[in-house]
């Protein structure tokens, strides 16, 4: 059995933190490059160079992409093997505090009632912590996301009844892109969209969120007639013509990523979660002789 | 034919309303930031008729909160750029009706009210490129004051000096034009035609 200890959780934490903030993955780069060529709108085209040329001077400058930090969550996976000793939400939250203090964060969390702002993003229940285990892995694996929110500001819920799905899951469908449509610039387009079907609404909704802040955005659902669904949504949506910042163009999203789990017979829950083009994540995996690697 | 304008603040009613969507938008002189909190207390503050921190007549206003260090005594604007501002679409008519204020900068774009109220007061909203926070602070300046820091660094109201920020793009203007309503319904028209 591996143990993480404090001691090796509290490196790690501070600099999944830093780089998260500060550079942009590789998937994400990737992706807004590739539109940014297929563009067609010019005042689109512009913006996408503004934002990739902004990415690129965060990462030279070490500092935030965007001024706003978002929200973090910290998704742990541990593989079959590992023992997770340390107090690893005190270790992230302290990390967070830490880089609030040397300005790679904004202090941005606060009371949901008073409004009251911590100052150093420190907070009930702040980081949050999902974790879960997957025996076929022989690794510890983390990923820290911090989600923008005014992308929060777009998102839509809605428990669907069998008559509602309609044929082909068209009703499904339908209300993805409506919620598209409706979120406009406001979730700060090109969006990724982390879709969760399936379950009971709680289930759906962290999947929605899981989906998006965990996977590549260039990867491949392993699961085929999930990937065409994704393929189908990602097509559709370009098609909108919605653009980046919400000012017209082909590039409404950059990725669709779907969870779908098995539902009960009366309902069909369905959440719909946008993420800003700041696709800000850091995700590492820990071997079985405690070296790490970074994956993104 | 995209033009291009510089505008000096505060700004007078005559550089608003040449403004069309679309137009590249780039600003010079003092600016304020505000966000949700800083427009409840301002709009409190007024109704009660109590003194305001600030002249807002003529302002460019920018819905945002940076990431501020303090060095000695003075504040520098490390990252920042716009935030929704749909939130602040209640305050529209007492923003510009009764502040005066001309010029809205934030991302995602508002709503019918705030359009009533730009053609009404003969003022603009213009788009400032989403996330991209690095780039903007190179044209803040200066920090000139900061009010209202109780709110917390993100609420407080920043009065900064800016120089050639842009470009910002025109998205609603005085003449009733709104580039997210006319995005918006061409999406909605595309689903109908999707999905029937």
């Amino acid at each position: 059995m591996i143990s993480i200890t404090e001691d090796l959780m509290k490196g790690i934490a501070i600099e999944m933190v830093k780089r998260s903030c500060t550079q942009l993955p590789r998937d994400v780069m990737t992706l807004l490059r590739e539109r940014w060529t297929k563009e067609s709108n010019s005042a689109a085209r512009r913006l996408l160079e503004v934002m990739l040329k902004n990415a690129e001077l965060a990462a030279v400058e070490n500092k935030p992409i965007c001024q706003s930090p978002g929200y973090p969550v910290l998704y742990v996976t541990l593989g079959s093997d590992f023992i997770l000793c340390a107090n690893i939400q005190k270790i992230f939250a302290k990390a967070i505090v830490d880089a609030t203090k040397k300005g790679y964060l904004r202090p941005s969390i606060v009371h949901p009632f008073s409004r009251e702002n911590s100052g150093d993003n420190s907070g009930l229940g702040i980081p949050d912590v999902e974790i879960e285990s997957n025996p076929d892995l022989d690794y510890l694996e983390l990923t820290l996301s911090f989600k923008g929110c005014g992308s929060e500001l777009a998102n839509r819920i809605q428990v669907l009844t069998p008559a509602q799905i309609g044929e082909k899951g068209r009703g499904i469908k339908r209300f993805i892109l409506e919620a598209t449509a409706n979120a406009g610039g406001i979730p700060c387009p090109p969006v990724a969209v982390g879709i969760g079907i399936g379950g009971q609404m709680h289930y759906a909704a962290k999947l929605s969120r899981k989906v998006v802040g965990v996977r590549e955005w260039t990867d491949k659902n392993p699961d085929p007639e999930v990937a065409s669904l994704e393929n189908e949504l990602l097509q559709q949506m370009n098609s909108l013509g919605i653009g980046p910042a919400g000012i017209g163009g082909d590039t409404t999203a950059l990725a669709v990523k779907v969870g779908m789990v098995s539902t009960h017979t009366a309902i069909c829950p369905i959440a719909v979660n946008f993420h800003c083009w700041v696709g800000r994540k850091c995700k590492i995996r820990v071997s079985l002789d405690k070296s790490f690697t970074v994956i993104s | 034919m995209v033009k291009e304008v510089v505008l000096p603040t505060p700004l007078s009613n005559e550089d608003v309303a040449e403004l069309r969507v679309g137009d590249l938008v780039y600003v010079n002189g003092l600016i304020f930031t505000m966000r949700d909190l800083a427009h409840i207390r301002l709009s409190q503050r007024y109704a009660k008729g109590e003194q305001l921190p600030e002249d807002f007549t003529g302002a460019v206003i920018f819905h945002a909160g940076p990431v501020v260090e303090k060095q000695q005594d003075n504040w520098l604007i490390s990252v920042i750029g716009p935030t929704t501002s749909m939130r602040m679409e209640p305050f529209s008519d007492f923003v510009l009706g009764k502040l005066a204020v001309r010029c809205i900068v934030g991302k995602g774009g508002m709503g019918r009210k705030t359009q009533e109220a730009l053609s009404k007061y003969c003022a603009a909203y213009l788009l400032s490129p989403p996330g991209c926070a690095v780039i903007q602070a190179k044209a803040m300046q200066k920090v000139l004051r900061v009010h209202w820091l109780d709110l917390g660094v993100p609420e407080a109201l920043w009065v900064i000096e800016a120089k050639n920020w842009g470009p910002l793009t025109v998205a609603m203007d005085a003449n009733g034009n709104n580039l997210f309503e006319k995005v918006r319904n061409n999406a909605l028209n595309r689903i109908n035609n999707l999905y029937g």
